[in-house]
């Protein structure tokens, strides 16, 4: 009896660590740019942009970065939905639940989801060279559509796979065409899917090294699909590296800027996901 | 009795894989009437049931050959446009499975799909359905609530409307009363024998009772094949097959209960056969002794004695490699 005793309360303990490590470490980032960023950030470092190549003037703002990062997080979370549901849905709904052709894509997606960013980056420069396309808005948003497909489509992938089978044959047997049918899945997995809409745009809007190469940076605002665009994690990213410690501190509250814009956009989508709950089956 | 049909299944038979499910059935089934699908658990009921409409097809690896005919056209036909056979034929499932919208929509949307786009004739078809099936009065206030908010007996009867509402000749259902509580079960059962009246029934159950209680026709399933099948009345009163008559009386005993337990393990002949005896003489006519033994000889020894004394073998059922169960009622 002791001796299950013991077992209980060393794995009670080893998964109370455990959360401990992962709820700490958040806490840890958020009080680190918190505190070091805090001082640093006014109401002119949102509203205005850089002065000074490169943030370097140690003034201004970082609304270029603002605007750029929401614009090609927006733009490519689109363009990577776009792409995501039809995949989704047809391997759920079209194809049995063993298709080989269903494990393969969910395999290729595995593995695309496991590349390194700046492996897209390059990716995205090459595809850029062949177009004759520069370092653009254009060609980041599709940079990063591309990093967070996997991403996405995996998550979305997970949320269609629990919709009950009953769910899935209900439509069909009062004669829908898959299509019909696939509108009835959505309803039903939408939180979910919305869910996994941001978890992926999270990891675009915080990703540097897709960006690096192939939207370029900039210290307008952006205006235009082919025009270079400036983004929030490489703004942290140069004013860090700089050798100036006040503009190494406006890097902590870029840090910060970025980590309370994924916050407020994390809790508008829930709120609005919560509106198209109320008819869910559960 | 001769019975009209539209559906003929003609040399029927399915693989999963490389089992086969299905073996050659061959039936017609009654129009207008209710036909009950009975057999132990896991015998090709439901699968059979899902090759109605081709539901089937969504299982992984089905083979199927062999034809089903619904008004004299093959359902397996490449040809089928499967939509429209399965507009004819309503499904219903052992859980109530509501869509994932309001009460209204959920009866509205087959017709939706199949083209009654007016609010007035939506309007219409809900309430004629949603008072079919016995709901309308309890949700007429609130059709633009959640149908996932509603009882699990109200969900299947507004399953049961929702299927009504596309129309069908034919309503199919899955076990539908068996995830239900007893009083919802009834309501279920009360309209199916309204139902009758206008559509072919074909439900699979578990239950015997409801078999007896809603069936005018009874096929019995066994390990994919048909065993027997006829009209209700003659098939409960004198099944032909022993494996019918087996599963009949079986099924009976599980609703009942023994009334008296006696463990025989140990026991050798004959002091079995008095145990047994006085056992029995001991309880009241029509109570019913499950007997636990374990002596190989008297498996077969011991229910020809208790004939012989007068009193009625139900089952001789084999518990473990060791192990046997010989329940007998006392006449």
């Amino acid at each position: 009896m002791d001796k299950r005793k013991l077992e209980e309360s060393f794995f009670k303990g080893v998964m109370l660590f455990s959360t401990f490590v992962v709820v700490g470490s958040l806490l840890t980032i958020i009080a680190t740019i918190f505190i070091k960023g805090l001082p640093a950030l006014d109401l002119n470092m949102l509203i205005q942009t850089p002065k000074g190549g490169y943030y370097l003037g140690k003034e201004g703002g970082i609304l270029n970065a603002i605007l750029g990062s929401i614009i090609l997080g927006f733009g490519s979370v689109v363009l990577a939905f776009l792409v995501c549901v039809p995949i989704v849905f047809y391997i759920n709904l079209y194809r049995k639940k063993k298709s080989r052709f269903a494990w393969l894509v969910r395999f290729v997606l595995d593995v695309l989801w496991g590349i390194p960013s700046i492996v897209y980056g390059a990716f995205g420069f090459t595809l850029m060279v062949f177009f004759g396309l520069r370092a653009s808005l254009l060609a980041g948003i599709v940079t990063v559509g591309l990093l967070i497909i996997p991403i996405m489509a995996r998550s979305m992938d997970e949320v269609l796979k629990t919709v009950p089978m009953e769910l899935k044959e209900v439509p069909l047997a009062l004669g829908s065409t898959r299509l019909e049918t696939s509108k009835v899945v959505f309803r039903q997995a939408l939180p979910g899917i919305l869910t996994a809409v941001l978890i992926a745009f999270g990891r675009g809007i915080s990703d540097a090294a897709a960006v690096l190469f192939t939207a370029g940076f900039t210290d307008y605002l952006p205006y235009s699909l082919f025009k270079p665009v400036a983004t929030l994690p490489l703004s942290v990213f140069f004013q860090l590296g700089t050798p100036f410690p006040e503009v190494q501190e406006r890097g902590y509250a870029s840090a910060f800027v970025l980590t309370v814009l994924i916050l407020v956009i994390s809790i508008l989508a829930r709120v609005i996901s919560g509106r198209f709950t109320k008819n869910i089956v559960k | 009795m001769e019975f009209k049909t539209h559906i003929s299944v003609k040399n029927l038979n399915l693989w999963y894989g490389g089992q086969q499910a299905l073996n050659d059935i061959s039936i017609d089934i009654p129009d207008k009437k209710v036909t009950a699908i009975i057999g132990p658990s896991g015998c090709g009921k439901s699968t059979f049931l899902k090759s109605l409409n081709r539901l089937i097809d969504l299982q992984d690896d089905v083979k199927v050959n062999g034809q089903v005919l619904v008004d004299g056209e093959n359902i397996y036909d490449p040809h089928v446009e499967i939509t429209h056979l399965r507009k004819k034929i309503g499904l219903l499932f052992q859980r109530p499975q509501a869509l994932p919208m309001s009460i209204y929509d959920n009866v509205a949307y087959g017709p939706r799909i199949h083209g009654t786009k007016h609010r007035k004739d939506l309007d219409g078809i809900v309430e004629r359905y949603l008072k079919l099936s016995g709901l309308w009065d309890e949700v007429k206030d609130r059709l633009q609530g959640p149908a996932s908010k509603l009882s699990i007996g109200q969900q299947q009867r507004l399953c049961l409307a929702r299927s009504l509402a596309i129309e069908p000749e034919v309503i199919l259902g899955d076990e539908p009363t068996s995830a239900l509580d007893p009083i919802s079960a009834e309501h279920i059962e009360q309209r199916f024998l309204e139902l009758k009246k206008q559509y072919t029934i074909i439900l699979v159950t578990h239950s015997l009772r409801q078999a007896q209680r809603l069936a005018d026709y009874v096929i019995f399933f066994y390990l994919g094949n048909i065993v027997e099948h006829g009209p209700a009345a003659e098939f409960f009163r004198n099944p032909k097959d022993a494996k019918t008559q087996a599963y009949i009386n079986g099924r009976f005993i599980e609703g009942r209960k023994a009334d008296k337990e006696l463990d025989l393990k140990g026991t050798v002949c004959p002091a079995n056969f008095v145990k047994a005896k006085l056992a029995l003489e001991g309880l009241d006519e029509g109570k019913v002794l499950r007997i636990i033994v374990d002596y190989e000889p008297a498996v077969s020894e011991l229910p020809r004695a208790m004939e012989y004394e007068g009193h009625k073998v139900l089952e001789v059922k084999r518990l473990s490699a060791t192990d046997w169960e010989i329940v007998i009622q006392r006449l």
